[in-house]
């Protein structure tokens, strides 16, 4: 069943999850499942809106580093929307933002290159 | 359908009273489930009556406690989920009744060599996953009826109430007594050096901070503050064999990120889905220089006297968990006399509705060059205050004293 907290929209035929301005250990899970959830469309690529976020700890790094890594497992792709500048230094400080492709805009995110 | 006679009504509403009897719930969880056991076995007048749980690591259902089938419980049966008739009852997540019990039909050999003629079991569940397998034997053939197997339902129902309460129970305590023993209540004494921690579990229990701080043999002492990804007995089980991992690593090498890349290297072969924050930091025997590796931790903030707090200007490092063969960078810090280092986990920040920044800027203006008890006590009443925090929090504070003791001063020393 979609989570409320974390919708998932088919833009361009490709899954886009939205996050809400916290992911912390008690809604990581539903971001687990919107995950799991869009992969299964089989797109391939799949893009987390991370725009409105201004918290994230490591239950919801979690959820997005398995999601990346099933992603490459399966030949296909995580790519972040990080617009803020709050979920940037955290991406910094744990380093994944040499790790997940992200953009900072969706729009980019959308496009056919691929940034790393 | 034909009409019921009300003697029988009176005794269905007795069977029902019997097992959802309010004065069960004044028994603890093994005893509540133990005493179901037996009345069930009376009311459907069967000789068995065994719950078995399902393992979610191994997907095996366990015998976990029994009336007239002790020994299923005593001999650890174990029943893969999809095969056998428990197996069969927890893939189907439906009620499964047999006339006939032997090797072509059920698994477990204790329950035909008993005799066992029939045997009905349904599906425990909760959240609406199967948790487990309740099942009744009879040693005469009978014909188990539409009422029986609601019935059976109606007490795994609330059995399945018991056992989760009795696994939650089990896991909170489990992970509280694990945390107590992996961080240190008594911090090393050096020579030269004070220290104070502070480790507080979050409103959803333990979760996955640590910190750790030890010597080495040849004098310099290692300093090591995390965050698992998780909750619970989980993250603390992972939070040990980091702790044990690094440890280890820590008497091979002195490059922190060459202990950082093995231990980054070992979680991605043995647990390859548990990610973590770690910052592994080695201070020198004269404690006057540390060199400190970041794998997705935050970076110490320092207090020199006379001048505001910051923090340590470290170059970030990725995660453990993520990616093999990452460069692993160490920065050197020169820490003067009265230098006061303050490790944290990233609980001791967020505030609903507020960013890790001003988190980050209210820790620098609250850690001064003090005493590490004092700074501790000052640091979690400005961030943390009287509200239980979301998530744990470990703060660690390491202060170089500003005059070294006299010698002899400081028992268990090793001479710096």
């Amino acid at each position: 069943m979609p989570d409320a907290m974390f919708p998932v929209e088919i833009v361009s035929g490709v899954p886009v999850v939205a996050t809400p301005e916290e992911i912390d250990i008690t809604n990581a899970g539903g971001l687990r499942a919107a995950l799991l959830e869009s992969a299964a469309h089989g797109s391939g690529r799949l893009v987390v809106d991370m725009s409105r976020t201004r918290f994230c700890d490591t239950a919801g790094l979690h959820a997005l580093v398995s999601a990346h890594k099933r992603a490459l497992a399966d030949g296909g792709e995580v790519r972040l929307v990080i617009s803020g500048a709050a979920v940037q230094r955290i991406f910094t400080i744990t380093g994944l933002n040499h790790v997940i492709p992200n953009f900072t805009s969706l729009q980019e995110a959308l496009g056919q290159t691929s940034v790393s | 359908m034909t009409a019921v006679d009300p003697v029988t009504v009176e005794a269905r509403l007795r069977d029902i009273q019997s097992i959802t009897d309010a004065a069960l719930s004044r028994l603890d969880d093994r005893e509540l489930l133990a005493e179901l056991l037996d009345r069930i076995r009376e009311i459907l007048q069967v000789d068995t009556a065994a719950v078995l749980l399902l393992d979610f690591s191994s997907g095996q259902l366990i015998a976990t406690a029994a009336a007239g089938l002790e020994e299923e419980v005593r001999q650890g049966v174990r029943i893969p989920v999809g095969r056998g008739f428990a197996g069969r009852i927890a893939a189907e997540h439906r009620p499964v009744i047999l006339d006939r019990v032997d090797h072509t039909t059920v698994l477990n050999p204790i329950l035909w060599a008993k005799g066992i003629q029939s045997m009905m079991g349904v599906p425990m569940v909760a959240g609406g996953k199967v948790i487990g397998v309740l099942h009744v034997g009879s040693l005469a053939r009978r014909q188990f009826t539409g009422y029986d197997t609601e019935l059976l339902q109606l007490t795994a129902d609330r059995a399945a109430v018991a056992v989760q309460s009795m696994a939650a129970q089990a896991d909170r305590v489990a992970s509280a007594a694990l945390q107590r023993s992996l961080v240190p209540s008594a911090l090393p004494a050096v020579a030269g050096v004070e220290m104070a921690a502070r480790y507080v579990p979050g409103r959803g229990g333990v979760g996955g901070d640590w910190y750790d701080v030890f010597t080495l043999p040849t004098g310099e002492l290692c300093v090591v503050i995390g965050d698992v990804a998780g909750s619970g007995l989980a993250a603390a089980v992972i939070m040990g064999r980091m702790r044990s991992a690094l440890r280890a690593y820590a008497l091979e090498t002195l490059d922190p990120g060459e202990v950082l890349a093995r231990l980054d290297r070992k979680m991605q072969h043995f647990e390859p889905s548990a990610l973590a924050t770690v910052l592994y930091a080695v201070i020198d025997a004269a404690a006057d220089q540390m060199h400190v590796c970041l794998a997705g931790h935050f970076p110490p903030v320092i207090a020199l006297p006379g001048r505001p707090a910051e923090l340590v200007r470290a170059t970030p490092g990725l995660m453990i968990g993520v990616v093999g063969g990452v460069k692993r960078p160490v920065t050197a810090v020169t820490i003067p006399p009265g230098a006061l280092l303050c490790f944290y986990t990233d609980g001791l920040l967020e505030r609903p509705g507020e960013l890790i920044d001003d988190g980050l800027t209210r820790l620098c203006q609250v850690v001064s060059t003090q005493p590490p008890e004092a700074a501790c006590a000052a640091v979690m009443g400005a961030l943390i205050g009287s509200e239980p925090a979301r998530d744990d929090v470990a703060l660690l504070m390491i202060w170089r004293q500003a005059w070294p003791d006299p010698p002899g001063n400081i028992a268990g020393a090793d001479g710096a």
